[in-house]
Formats: C-alpha cells, structure tokens, sequence
C-alpha cells in the first residue's frame, strides 16, 4: 500500500519536473546578459558571437528552443555547458558526489546532534541542559552557514590550525579510482585506510558549517513537539505506571515527536544541496552548488536547467522518502494512503 | 577526565587524520590560485587562468619581449616580412609531450583549429590569414590578406598544438575530415610542448601539472616537479591558507586589506605584476548629451580625483594595485609617452572647459554605472559623485551586474555617461587594445563603451596597421595617444599593477626583477619559478 501510493507521488513529481523544466527554461533566458558573448569572453569578435548563439540555436522562438531541449534530453544530453565548454551531464556527475557526500554527513551531524539536543532540552525543561541547548539552537539558526565557515575556518584553521580549510585531500594524498565519487567510500573500496580519514577530516569543518542551521531547527522542532508530547495523558499514565524516564522519553514520547522533525530534516537535507554554494566557496568544495552559483553568474543556459532540474529532483525524492518514512512511523497515515 | 579535556582529547583525535596522511616533501610543488574556470584548451583561451595554463603547457612561435614593448623569438629563431607574408623558422629538436617532433605542420594546424573553432583568440587571424602553409619541415609561411602590423604580435596567442595527438583523439564532429578537432579530449587532457604536461584537469576546481623533462629550454634551479593551480578559493581561506604555508602565489584579485595583512606575518613577501598593459578607464558616452560636447569630457577629465583614486589603491609604501597614467596607452605598449605630464585634478581648468561645453550641467543629468561583481568600485563611482556634483551636473550612481553593463554599453542610447571598465591588451602590441576601442570600423562591443567616432583617430589606427616600421609606428601611436588624451573620451583613471603575495621560499624572477618582467598575464611562467624548500 506503501508502495502504490509512492508510486502515485512519483507519478505527481514527473509532472512538477516538467512544470519546473519549463518554468527554469523560461526564466534562464530573460535573465540580462547575452550567453554566447559571456562565454566566448570579452576578446570575441562580433561574429564569433553571433556563430555561437546560432549554433545554440539562442535565436530562435523559446518554444523551439524547449523542443529542442525535450529532445536532447530524451537521448540523455543536457546539453554543453558554455562556462566548462563540457557536456553538463559530465559535470553533473563529477560535482554531484562531491555535494552529496558533504550534505549526507551534515545530514548525519544534524540527527546526532540536533536529535539529542532536542530530546535533552524537552527533558530537562527549563533547567540549565534546556537553556544551554536552546541557546547552541538558536545560534545555530541566526548564524549563515558561510559564518559558520569563515568562524570555524579561523578558530581550527587559523589560530589552532588542526583541520584543513579547502578542498576534499591532502596534497600529498592520491585520489582515489572514482566509483562512487564518494571519497569516504572509494577510498575504502581502494582499500587506502589513511586516504579514508584523510577525505572525513577535510568533511568535518565543512560539514559542520553546513549542518549548524539545520542541526538548531531540529533541536528546536524535537524539543517542541516532544514538550507537547509529554504534557499528553498516556504519558502521564506512564509516569504513573513507574515506568523509567529515560524509556517514555525514547518509547513513548519520541517516536511521535519525531514525525514533524522528520518532515523537516527531509527538506532541510533537499535544500542543503542548493544552499551548500557558500560553505563550498569557503572551502574550496568543488561541488554542484557552487557550480550552479557558478554557471548562474555566467548565464550558462544548459548548466542552469540541469543543475536546477537536479536539485529540483532531489527536493521531490526526499519528500517521497520522507513520505514513506513517515507511513512507517505512523500506522494512521500508513493505513490512510492505503484506504486513499 | 575533566570536559575540557575530553574535548581537547576528541578534537585532537579528529586531528589525528593529518599526521596519518603527513605530506611528502620529495618533490617541489608550486600551489597557486585564480579565477574559475581553468581552460585547457589552447584555442578557447579567452583570461588570465587560461592564458597561464596556455603559456606553461604550450609553447608558440614568439614570446612577449621582457623589459619592454615587442615579442622575443621562442619556437621562431628568425623572420622575414613584407607586410603581407611573414616567414619563420623554426627551431629544430623541439618535442611534444607526445615524444613527436614539433614542425612546421603542427603550427599551420594549430593555426587551422583555432579558425576553425572560433573561439578564443582566433579574431585576431580570422578573415585576416589568407594561407598558412608548411615550406619545409622548419619553415612556415603566413599570407595575409592585406599588411598587418601587429601579425607578428598576435602570434603570442597562437599555441602550438601537436597534430598527431589531436587527430588520434579526435571524435565525431562539425569540421569535416577533423571530427570534432579532438575538443571534447583537449578539455581534460594536452596535447603541448611547453614545460609542463597535464596531469589531471577539473575546471572549477584544479589543475595539476608535472614538469617536462624534455623541455627544451630547461628549467631553473628548484623549479616545481608539480603545478596546483587551483580556482574560486576565497580570499579569507586563502588568508588562512598562505599562513599555513599551505599556499605559495595569490592571485591578483585579493583585497587590499587582506593584502597588507598578510604582508604583515612571517616568511611573506609583496610581489607586483605591472606589465603596463592594462588601463582602467571611466568611458565616457561620447554619443550621449551632455558627453557629447568634448568641453563637458575634458571637464570631468579634470574634475576626477586621481589621487584619492590611488590612495584607494595603495597596499603599503611600496605597493599599489594602480599607477598614473599619461593618456589611454598602458606604460608597456609601443606609443607609450613617458614625457606627458600625469593627470591631475584640477577645478579650475574643469570650470573653464565646463564654460566652454554647450550644455547647461544643471540640467544635463549624468547616470554613473558601477559593475556590481567589483565592489572596489563603488568607490571610485562614489568619488566621481561627489566630483561632477561639485560642476552642477545632477550626478546618479547605478550598481549593474556585469552581464547587463556589457550589453547596456554596445548601444549609444542605453549606455550609462561613465563606467569604469578595465581593458587590457592581449598582445603586446597597443593595435590590439586602441583598435577594438576607438575603431568606428568594429561593431559596438563592451569595449568601445565611448562610442567614439573620429576620422583622426580611424587614420591613425589604419596607419598603425599597415606600417611595418617599428620607429614610424611609434610616432604614430604616440600621436593617437596625444590626441586621445585631448578628446578625452575616457577618463584615463589609472594603470593597473597587480599585487601578489608570495611566500618567502618561492623565487617569482619575472615578478621580482622589472627588466625581466613582461606583458600583464605572462608573467606567470613555471619553470623559471624556484621554490628554496
């Protein structure tokens, strides 16, 4: 039941695609700024921009453009981006690991902080752990990401400099045979153990900066809803049943709490992958955000639609995920997609 | 264990990564860094990365000369001209990466590909080589298609590809017998004789080269076995990173403030790429009222306030990111003329010519656009503000994204009165940064944002052109200087100087020795670089 109601959604998320595809086509093309002169650089002759706009076919009406990108898109080709004079499909695949991996270990970084902090400050309401994590919280939200960056940026790599500031690996530190793109994973599949730790000390002052924003609104939306939890009277009953603190906050008041939380984490980490573009600046991450920052600035047409298509599609997977997620945890909304 | 212990002994576990991967110090590396994106391909070069890469891995047939205006032979021993066809020869024994021999074949292929292709630097040989051909195996012959000066000059943008590699590479493509011309292959990979090879290439991020050992001009003591050259690291982490010893060469786009800060610390050092040729001018709409009038130009050429213009440039005592100017020629072109006096601000003068302008400034508004991706600018606009009020003119100031400047300039009725835009000349030949700029033969472009048009200045630049004698062309090109200066259709603001900062150990001998310094963007050449340590 799980699965047919997935399915719909995906069904529903084909259709947002190409409402997104056209909206995203459309909207690249008025931005100011000619592409073939931005992309030819300042030096090109008037013709040398004109042969180009007509070889990307910059000319014609914007319905045959889209029809010409309907096509190529049906072979599999988002076209050549103007700024890496590469196919985009190819720098797709070559910035695309490099952002997942930093936003899968934020997202990680996130749910082991963020969750306990959250679980800990419902706890302890209104005593000191409430009051310390409610203020880490809060910072963690008021603060830019990028502040983030450039504070720990100073503290670990400045004053006490024990972290590297940019890039994925050491100097010193061959790359390892892209598999995955993963460094953390390739490195372990090239059996190198050292390159391995290598690549997760260049992750953490990264992924901590991206995790801070997110990491405080999940403190705050666990500590809310499982304060709402606990004031319900089957928890009450608990507490009069004798049973341990420790187990109605895991068993009984969590698991409920976590639901909205989840929600969150699920568009948190979608969104991460767009807004990831100034932790990668400040890092030198070379990554799809700071890609599409890129292309955007250059008005690399084919680059805006693709990358935005897949950050596109990352939003509508995870909520598909964080859908079927949530049907697990709760056997209410399980047993409503299965009557709906 | 005490909390503050245990994070002291968490973070210094986290730490512990670094000395399990501790670097190797058997091989000399050079790190250093610019703009995104770094491209590979010598016929699409069109910037400063680009350019670097193109003069270390590749190798063409002259060089920019150093100390002065001109080229130096490199794979070209000799030459002969008549104007019309230029003849070189070749050295002999020069090899590929590849192992192949470097002839006179790769250079009329080189120059084919870039035709063909389009891009990059091919407009300064497009529609003007009629016929290259290879005479014999170390000599080739270029026809034009009329007398062209400044041939020989453009030739520093023409880097020799070998022939045999890209056509082994090559794959399905527009060019006919040549597929695609080996483009899609050439994006990653070389095919160069210069004394670096590819070793792996990522645009955005990196790219990172190893020495040619076979190089044939050699290299200099302790210069690098290993090139990063890195794109798009910011200016704080590059900060963090030249502390660390972790960087050895900035770019030249660094902040004033992060410059003398880091020129402040240990083991640091101020370099300065002043190849004079680049010119920061505030272009003036001479098509548009009130600009229009030479008289109301010449009276915001004396207004502008060209010493508070270098104090905001200024590093420390002795480096600045600017330097005076004496009319729209940089100091390292041919035409340069060192005995004009420097520009200066004077409001009397400017009351005097603003007298003799026919349009009333109080009801003359002037809009001044400022490229919004160079923050350092609204400054200067802010200053040109205040100036031009000081004359009556209601004076507006409009940030502008770069991407709608260029295109706002190319039409006389949308381009602003004044912006500051920087042009460079890409050979060291000044036809290549007057002619784009004051020619009313070329169309419109982001250069020519003055939309100038004056038959002196058109007879001059033909001049410059066709004569092939180096001394005539001088006195022609100090005359166009001259008389530029006097129609002042744009603000000679200041010379660009880049500033570096370079690490102790590492010897930069174009950037450190004038005489041995070249035009703006060679100067970056590898293996003449050493590195103590």
């Amino acid at each position: 039941m799980i699965w047919k109601s997935a399915l719909r959604r995906l069904g529903a998320a084909l259709i947002v695609m190409v409402g997104i595809s056209m909206l995203i086509f459309a909207i690249a093309r008025v931005m100011p700024g000619d592409p073939a002169r931005i992309a030819l650089g300042p030096n090109a002759s008037a013709a040398q921009v004109a042969a180009l706009r007509a070889e990307r076919h910059l000319d014609a009406p914007l319905p045959i453009q889209y029809w010409e990108f309907v096509k190529a898109l049906s072979r599999g080709d988002l076209g050549k981006s103007l700024y890496t004079n590469r196919p985009v499909t190819t720098d797709i695949a070559q910035f695309l690991p490099a952002t997942l991996e930093l936003v899968i270990v934020s997202a990680i970084i996130m749910v082991l902080i963020g969750l306990p902090i959250g679980i800990l400050s419902a706890h302890f309401r209104g005593r000191l752990p409430d009051h310390v994590g409610r203020l880490i919280a809060l910072i963690g939200v008021c603060t830019p990401a990028f502040v983030w960056g450039v504070i720990l940026q100073l503290f670990f790599g400045y004053f006490w400099p024990v972290f590297p500031i940019e890039g994925r690996l050491l100097e010193s530190t061959p790359v390892p045979p892209d598999v995955t793109g993963f460094f953390l994973v390739d490195t372990l599949l090239a059996g190198n153990v050292p390159a391995f730790f290598d690549a997760l000390h260049h992750l953490i002052l990264p992924a901590v900066a991206l995790a801070m924003a997110g990491l405080g609104q999940t403190a705050r939306l666990t500590r809310s809803n499982m304060i709402e939890v606990y004031d319900r009277p089957y928890i009450e009953m608990a507490r009069a049943y004798g049973f341990r603190p420790l187990r109605i906050a895991t068993r009984y008041a969590f698991r409920p709490a976590f639901i909205p939380t989840l929600t969150i984490l699920g568009l948190e980490f979608a969104a991460m992958l767009g807004n990831a573009f100034l932790v990668e600046k400040v890092f030198g991450w070379p990554g799809i955000s700071r890609y599409g920052v890129d292309v955007i600035i250059r008005k690399d047409l084919d680059a805006i639609v693709g990358t935005v298509l897949i950050i596109a599609a990352a939003f509508l997977i995870m909520n598909i995920v964080v859908d079927i997620l949530v049907s697990i945890i709760n056997p209410r909304i399980r047993l409503a997609a299965g009557r709906g | 264990m005490k909390l503050s212990t245990k994070v002291l002994a968490s973070v210094a576990m986290l730490a512990l990564p670094a000395f399990l991967a501790t670097p190797s110090f058997a091989e000399r590396v050079l790190r250093l860094d610019e703009s995104p994106i770094g491209e590979i391909d010598p016929s699409k070069v069109t910037d400063y990365a680009d350019t670097v890469l193109a003069v270390n891995i590749y190798d063409t047939l002259v060089y920019p000369k150093a100390g002065g205006p001109g080229v130096e032979p490199l794979l070209a021993t000799e030459w002969t001209t008549d104007g019309k066809t230029w003849t070189f020869k070749l050295k002999d024994g020069v090899k590929f990466h590849s192992g192949n021999p470097l002839t006179a074949d790769d250079v009329v292929f080189s120059l084919n590909r870039m035709i063909a292709m389009g891009q990059g630097f091919s407009s300064l040989f497009a529609g003007r080589v009629e016929k290259v051909e290879a005479v014999d195996p170390t000599t080739v012959k270029f026809t034009l298609t009329e007398p062209y000066a400044p041939f020989l000059a453009a030739l520093v943008r023409l880097p020799i590809v070998d022939s045999k590699t890209v056509l082994a590479n090559k794959a399905e493509g527009k060019y006919g017998e040549f597929g695609d011309y080996a483009e899609a292959w050439m994006s990653s990979h070389d095919a160069g004789s210069g004394a670096y090879k590819v070793e792996s290439q990522n645009p955005q991020s990196e790219t990172v080269m190893v020495k040619f050992p076979d190089y044939f001009l050699g290299f200099a003591e302790n210069a690098p076995d290993k090139v990063r050259y890195r794109y798009g690291i910011e200016a704080p982490t590059i900060r963090a990173l030249m502390s660390r010893g972790e960087h050895d060469i900035s770019d030249l786009w660094l902040p004033p403030e992060v410059i003398r800060a880091l020129a402040g610390e240990k083991g640091i050092k101020l370099v300065t790429e002043a190849g004079g040729a680049t010119g920061e001018y505030i272009k003036l709409n001479t098509a548009r009222a009130p600009l229009d009038d030479v008289h109301c130009r010449l009276a915001l050429t004396y207004a502008f306030d060209y010493e508070t213009t270098l104090k905001i440039l200024k590093v420390n005592d002795k480096y600045a990111q600017g330097i005076p100017m004496k009319g729209p020629l940089p100091s390292g072109l041919l035409g340069y003329d060192k005995d004009l006096p420097d520009y200066k601000q004077d409001m009397d003068k400017a009351k005097e010519e603003l007298a003799k302008c026919k349009y009333d400034p109080k009801t003359s508004p002037i809009d001044i656009a400022w490229i919004a991706e160079v923050p350092a600018r609204e400054r200067i606009a802010l200053l040109m503000q205040a100036q031009f009020s000081k004359l009556g003119f209601p004076v507006k100031v409009i940030k502008t994204p770069w991407a709608l400047v260029s295109e706002q300039v190319t039409k006389p009725d949308t381009a602003p009165h004044a912006v500051e835009i920087a042009v460079a000349a890409v050979t060291p030949d000044p036809d290549s940064l007057l002619y784009n700029m004051y020619s009313s033969k070329v169309p419109p472009t982001w250069m020519s944002a003055e939309h100038l048009k004056d038959a002196k200045v058109d007879e001059l630049l033909e001049a410059g052109r066709t004569e092939t004698d180096p001394a005539k062309r001088e006195a022609i090109y100090k005359e166009l200087n001259k008389t530029l200066r006097d129609l002042a259709p744009a603000i000679n603001a200041y010379e660009f100087t880049g500033v570096m900062v370079v690490r102790d150990p590492v010897g930069v001998p174009k950037l450190e020795d004038k005489s041995k310094q070249t035009l703006d963007n060679f100067n970056l050449v590898f293996r003449d670089i050493s590195i103590a340590e």
